[in-house]
């Protein structure tokens, strides 16, 4: 799987939506219903699911699925590039 | 007031006027007066039994500028000294057994009285926590949050508990008499009954209902206000502290700078420095300093707060139907309970967490302060520990509650320690962090979720807490180290090293403790009580000059404490840093303070964003929403608070540019 369906999975089960509704697009605040509680988790599970280490404050300014994977693909490159 | 030695009997003449202007004396022999008397400000008196009047000259002054002449009219008194420029007018019944200090008033006033052997509200025994009885504080008027902290809390130290009753008891039997006073100036008007109460200098009490077996501790500096409709018995009421609409108080303590009213009713409980306590109820409660609860519906019971805020509707239970209101809660410095929060006893929460929905299990998160405490649909806690750490709400309330301490002109009683960030909550988020860490090494990952001391932690956030604490772990000790160096900074890194060390005197525990508001390591704790138990602390006076010791000392400890730490944590003995090192220690310190403020940033941020926005515009367009938002709310890059923040973040890296600049200059 790419980094873009384990983002996209993550964010399903977390925030108990359909997966295929989740888009590039879609901000998870307006358009997916994150609390703030839920950002937070999601962070922690993606740090989990790459293995990376993520600034919360840094990470919570990527508002959509998309940016949030720009994100995290950066942060992986960041720390060497591995992931598993 | 003129000494009875020096007063005389009335003439003839004086006992004539007084007659025609409708006196009576059951034994004029008994009533006595000042050099200078005047009998023509005494109209409709009855006098009972021995009385000392003073000099009537001047004019007692009222709200409103209002100037009344001073004298005794339509009263009947009984047993009473009345000091110079006294004005007493208009008492329904009488007036008896009373020491009246110049310049009082005492005006449409039902009955007062002393009855003999009155204790004035000392020696009542205030059940805290445990509302059956067992946490018994005694009442006397120098109680400190210290001192009825270690009363009711210590009670595994039986010795102790035995000693500090024995110093309350002999507290509360000097005050024991059969006459009570007014204070020189105080103002009694329109009360229905006031029995057994000493009232002090100033003291305004106006349309009080009740007051009975009570001390109103006031002076000029800092005068004490009872106001319209207040009922109370057995209590004391400190300087500077207000109790107004019809607030209903039985069997406690309001401390200095406290505000009480609008029907708030409280039984069996202490209210320590700057409490707030507005529309609700309170029982066997102990209110450490700046514990504030406005709201309707609130109830505050069996526990024990400070620097507390009560959101509306927040409501606990004691009461398990089985032995009785038995159960008790502790809720560290700087917690906050939601709207509708309820909690069912017992539990401990640790500080400044913020406590959401319905908790029905019992649980002890003291070891992980700054968490988010949300019950879920069965009642379990579920906790995020440190999530609040950085966050606009803790930084404001650090700086509001300093700036917003009312104890003016008295000596005040209680010892507050402010610091959000101090060896008691570093130590605890250190020790938290390492409770984390262990779970996190131990946890398989197909487990959701482990339960620490009855709160749910998920295991995937254990990692984020620990970051959060490590934030403020790291900001902290860091903060300390770059403040001691930059006192030495232009006298070298040998210099720099020797202000490393630690100060004569300073104690040192691995552990903190929060004694009624006052921090300090365990170790004074520990020989304070020893004192106490042994003898050598015997009385108030020397149990206050003790905590005032430690306070005293509470720099030099903290110092200590931040020194060992530093060494524990980060392996580095600091009076053998090197130059290098100290400006590592400084880059570490700008790079975690900036995130820290950084992420209060975002916090503030949210009040600003697009669901904050939500409702605004009402009738308007879509471009309305967002004119509406900013007149009402401002702009967040406008904003006083974010501001200040910002600027905090350009001296920190000022600060920091500044140190390691110096700091590569020195030799």
């Amino acid at each position: 799987m790419d980094i873009e369906q384990r983002v996209k999975k993550i964010v399903a089960k977390q925030l108990k939506v359909n997966e295929n509704d989740i888009k590039q697009e879609s901000e998870f605040v307006r358009d997916l219903g994150a609390d703030s509680i839920q950002s937070i988790e999601l962070i922690a599970l993606f740090e989990e699911e790459f293995d990376i280490e993520i600034d919360e404050q840094a990470a919570l300014s990527a508002k959509t699925i998309g940016s949030a994977i720009a994100f995290i693909k950066k942060v992986i490159e960041d720390s060497g590039g591995k992931t598993r | 007031m003129s000494k009875q030695n020096s007063y005389k009997n009335l003439t003839q003449e004086q006992i004539k006027i007084l007659q025609s202007q409708g006196c009576w004396a059951q034994d004029w022999s008994l009533v006595k007066v000042a050099d200078g008397f005047e009998p023509e400000r005494v109209r409709n008196v009855q006098f009972l039994g021995r009385i000392y009047i003073g000099r009537f000259t001047g004019n007692i002054k009222l709200a409103g500028g209002l100037e009344k002449p001073s004298g005794i009219y339509n009263a009947t008194v009984a047993n009473c000294t009345i000091g110079d420029d006294v004005r007493i007018s208009n008492i329904g019944v009488h007036i008896a057994n009373y020491d009246i200090g110049s310049k009082a008033c005492i005006e449409n006033v039902g009955t007062m009285a002393t009855n003999p052997g009155a204790s004035f509200g000392n020696g009542v025994r205030v059940a805290v926590l445990n509302e059956a009885g067992g946490r018994e504080v005694v009442l006397f008027d120098e109680l400190s949050a210290q001192f009825a902290y270690m009363m009711s809390m210590h009670r595994y130290r039986p010795n102790l508990t035995t000693k500090l009753f024995e110093v309350a008891q002999k507290e509360a039997e000097k005050v024991r008499c059969d006459r009570g006073r007014v204070g020189p100036a105080a103002q009694i008007l329109s009360t229905v009954e006031i029995i057994d109460v000493n009232i002090g200098a100033q003291a305004l009490i106006e349309a009080a209902s009740s007051l009975v077996n009570g001390t109103i501790l006031s002076s000029a500096e800092a005068p004490a206000v009872i106001g319209s409709n207040v009922s109370a018995e057995d209590f004391i009421i400190a300087e500077n502290a207000s109790v107004s609409g019809a607030a209903h108080l039985k069997k406690v303590y309001i401390s200095q700078g406290c505000r009480i009213g609008k029907q708030f009713s409280a039984e069996n409980s202490l209210f320590f420095s700057n409490c707030e306590a507005f529309n609700g109820e309170a029982c066997s409660i102990f209110a450490g300093p700046y514990t504030v609860t406005h709201h309707k519906s609130t109830l505050l019971i069996a526990c024990l707060f400070s620097f507390y805020n009560a959101g509306s509707g927040t409501n606990q239970s004691n009461h398990m139907y089985k032995l009785g209101p038995v159960h008790e809660g502790k809720l560290e410095r700087g917690t906050k309970a939601g709207s509708f929060s309820y909690m069912m006893w017992p539990c401990r929460v640790g500080a400044f967490s913020i406590i959401l929905g319905k908790h029905t299990r019992i649980f002890d998160t003291s070891d992980f302060p700054f968490s988010h405490l949300e019950a879920g649909p069965d009642g379990r806690c579920l906790m995020i520990p440190g999530l609040y750490l950085a966050t606009a709400g803790i930084l404001r309330d650090g700086a509001k509650w300093p700036s917003r301490d009312r104890r003016k002109g008295c000596k005040k009683s209680d010892i507050i320690s402010f610091d959000i960030f101090s060896p008691y909550t570093v130590g605890k988020m250190i020790k938290g962090c390492s409770i984390l860490k262990e779970l996190q090494d131990n946890t398989e990952r197909s487990v959701e979720e482990v339960s620490v001391n009855g709160a749910q932690i998920k295991r995937v956030l254990m990692r984020t807490s620990q970051k959060f604490y490590r934030t403020g772990i790291e900001m902290y000790l860091l903060e300390n180290v770059l403040a001691r160096a930059e006192k030495a900074l232009d006298e070298g890194i040998k210099k720099i090293n020797e202000s490393f060390a630690t100060d004569e005197g300073a104690v040192y525990s691995p552990d903190w403790v929060d004694i009624g508001g006052q921090l300090m390591p365990k170790e004074r704790l520990l020989d304070l009580t020893t004192a106490i138990e042994n003898g050598k602390v015997a009385d108030a006076e020397a149990f206050s000059i003790e905590i005032q010791k430690i306070h005293r000392s509470l720099e030099k400890d903290e110092w200590l404490w931040v020194k060992n730490t530093y060494k524990e944590y980060f392996g580095r003995d600091l009076e053998k840093l090197t130059k290098d090192e100290l400006g590592c220690a400084a880059e570490s310190y700008q790079r975690f303070r900036t995130k820290f403020l950084k992420q209060v940033l975002a916090d503030a941020e949210k009040d600003f964003d697009k669901n904050s926005r939500t409702g605004f515009g009402q009738d308007g367009s879509a471009e309305d929403l967002d004119e509406d938002f900013r007149q009402v709310r401002g702009e967040y890059d406008a904003n006083r608070f974010v501001k200040e923040i910002r600027d905090n973040i350009e001296a920190v890296e000022h600060r920091v540019s500044k140190f390691r600049e110096k700091i590569s200059t020195i030799f």
